[in-house]
């Protein structure tokens, strides 16, 4: 019991944020923005990342609370500040956390040097963990039934997923002409662990009515079911083994396979208005390895001992009985999850006229180059309950022809503070780049509600000029 | 050029600040000061004695029985049970007076304790008796833990007789507040 709400605070304490890369998307000086939307407009002769470092990412925070709230050196006892967190955070609370690692990454235009098509593989790493704050059962579990006679505790405040998997991808983008570029992406997944409990419902109920026998009406009807792939040999006692090590390897030379779509559009309806959308990890896992499914379906009413005078004795065993009732059953049926799809689109308008534009626009094209951009992007991602959604605004700009920022202002369920910035560079083939939401919360890190971090280097190689 | 530059870099600067950030003081050992006390009622035991199921036949001692009570031995419960009390209720429209005692037994039926309940005969009106909760606390939690069997005994009060058609019924019902402590 303990142990459950320890691992519900830690999940709690690492909690947080979207997937939403919204500085990445169509940052298109840094070729990992080709993840975010495979037909954003790069272009290059070709570019590999520096391997492990081409990209590492993170995403952590919380909407109802932050670790500070939680683990404050300030004298307040730490039940009171559990109390306060769950008293503030409701069901639809959700904590999140999203990790990636890019192993290799590279790409190269197909073609002769005014070939405008573009191949780019790669491969990484990814954990995502996505947990409901389960707040009627932390309740139950901070106060009891006792003040709460009459309400239903929901069991479907518990939902949860989690996955350990790598990608391995190849997207090929194509320039079709100065107003449009097509991208599309094809990605195998190997999921070395999944755990899924997210279609729970039921609940707990106390409560009194006129004419019962019973002082108390007190019924569990639970429909509760955890699936997972690639963890029960781990759950069981003789296992001996290095848990991090074997999931490592089964994520890359064992795990269940899956197969993933990304696709997307750059459409420049001016010089200075383009408008891009994509979609990304349109997929699913065919969960197949070392499954293992606990369910707890059942309904039992809770009425107390019953003395049956002068009749011989029938022993009620009130755990027994609870066991017949809602019974725990382990099947082995594969299953299948569907990777969170996440949906961008963007609108960009630019202005100011490039001066560095004098020395590098010698290549017969006419494009002209644009100092300032501004626009909006919307970003969608599909969650067990209802979508998440987060709107941003941004502003871009050419410091020199080859450092670039990005800032931009979301406004989404955990924040609407969250302000990043996000620089690349390019000395030589270089390519350095370096993106930081939430800048504000820096201050103190520990009273952040969300963090998102990206940094990767990569070398990229364009053309000589002539 | 220069002086764009030199502001560039400036910004540069700026942006690479970010890099670099404070943290208020945390600590997270305080989790081992994570304490549950969850307080949950619960039914504890009933009965519906009806007068004509009641046979008289001299005995004073009119109904008794012994049921298994083993939610306390469970161990999870047993470990952090820190106080309880037990709430009765009875309700007589007998025109008998009634002592109901509720004990608890041990494996062997052993008594480990007596909560006796007295209840006046029914003589018309609402009769409907709310006992003081039986508190378990200190020694007498202890016993509790060690409870394993609840027994009743109905004894029955002097009055006229009872027979297959005399009215009324002799109804218990009874809950369990139980105070845990989860550390």
């Amino acid at each position: 019991m303990r142990i459950v709400f320890l691992f519900i605070m830690v999940a709690f304490q690492l909690s947080c944020f979207s997937q939403n890369r919204e500085l990445l998307y169509n940052f298109t000086s840094i070729p990992q923005s080709l993840l975010v939307n495979p037909g954003a407009d790069v272009s290059y002769k070709y570019y590999f990342g520096i391997p492990l470092l081409s990209g590492v990412s993170a995403n952590l925070g919380s909407s109802s609370f932050s670790a500070y709230d939680l683990f404050a050196n300030n004298g307040v006892d730490f039940n009171d500040k559990v109390r306060n967190i769950i008293n503030k955070s409701s069901g639809k609370d959700k904590t999140q956390v999203n990790q990636q690692l890019e192993l290799f990454s590279g790409g190269f235009r197909v073609g002769g040097k005014d070939s405008n098509s573009y191949i780019s593989f790669g491969a990484y790493q990814e954990f995502d963990f996505l947990m409901y704050v389960p707040k009627d059962l932390a309740v139950l579990a901070l106060d009891g039934n006792q003040n709460y006679i009459g309400k239903a505790f929901d069991l479907s405040d518990l939902s949860l997923r989690a996955e350990v998997l790598s990608v391995f991808h190849v997207g090929f983008h194509k320039k079709m002409s100065e107003k449009l570029v097509l991208g599309g992406r094809v990605k195998i997944y190997s999921s070395g662990a999944n755990a899924t409990s997210t279609k729970n419902s039921g609940h707990i109920y106390t409560g009194q009515s006129v004419g019962s026998p019973n002082i108390y009406d007190q019924e569990i009807s639970s429909h509760l079911e955890l699936k997972t792939s690639g963890i029960s040999t781990f759950t069981k006692d003789e296992y001996d083994g290095n848990i991090a090590k074997d999931i490592a390897n089964n994520t890359f030379f064992n795990g269940s396979l899956g197969l993933g779509l990304d696709a997307g559009i750059t459409y420049n309806f001016k010089d200075n208005l383009q408008f891009t959308a994509s979609i990304v990890d349109f997929g699913f896992v065919n969960q197949t390895k070392d499954i293992e499914t606990l369910t707890y379906i059942g309904q039992y009413k809770y009425e107390g001992v019953n003395p049956n005078f002068g009749i011989s004795n029938d022993p009620d065993n009130v755990f027994d009985e609870f066991e017949r009732a809602i019974p725990r059953d382990t099947t082995y049926n594969k299953y299948t999850t569907w990777r969170p799809t996440k949906f961008y689109s963007s609108i960009q308008y630019s202005f100011g006229e490039s001066r560095f534009g004098d020395d590098c626009n010698c290549k017969g094209s006419i494009q002209r180059k644009y100092t300032n951009a501004i626009g909006g992007q919307l970003f969608i991602m599909s969650m067990p309950r209802e979508p998440f959604v987060a709107l941003t605004a941004f502003y871009q700009r050419s410091i020199f022809e080859k450092l670039d920022l990005k800032a931009t202002y979301t406004f989404d369920a955990y924040s609407n503070t969250n302000i990043g910035l996000g620089l690349s560079g390019t000395i030589g083939k270089f390519n350095i780049y370096g993106l930081f939401n939430n800048v504000l919360e820096y201050k103190d890190v520990s009273k952040a509600n969300s963090l998102a971090f990206q940094f990767g280097f990569n070398f990229i190689f364009q053309d000589p000029k002539e | 050029m220069k002086l764009n530059a030199i502001s560039t870099i400036s910004k540069v600067i700026i942006a690479s600040y970010l890099f670099f950030s404070c943290s208020s003081d945390l600590d997270f050992d305080q989790v081992e000061d994570l304490k549950l006390e969850p307080v949950v009622v619960a039914n504890l035991a009933y009965f519906n004695l009806p007068a004509n199921e009641i046979i008289y036949n001299g005995n004073e001692q009119v109904a008794f029985d012994i049921s298994d009570f083993d939610v306390i031995r469970n161990k999870f419960f047993n470990e952090h049970l820190k106080k309880a009390a037990f709430n009765f209720e009875i309700e007589n429209t007998i025109n008998r007076a009634f002592s109901v005692a509720i004990l608890l037994l041990n494996d062997n039926e052993d008594i480990l304790d007596t909560s006796t309940f007295q209840v006046p005969a029914y003589t018309g009106g609402i009769n409907i008796i709310k006992f003081p909760p039986e508190v378990f606390d200190n020694q007498r939690l202890e016993i509790l833990k060690q409870a394993t069997k609840i027994g009743f005994i109905v004894r029955i009060g002097a009055g006229p007789p009872l027979n297959q058609n005399s009215p009324g019924n002799l109804k218990l019902r009874s809950s369990a507040t139980v105070y845990m402590e989860i550390q």
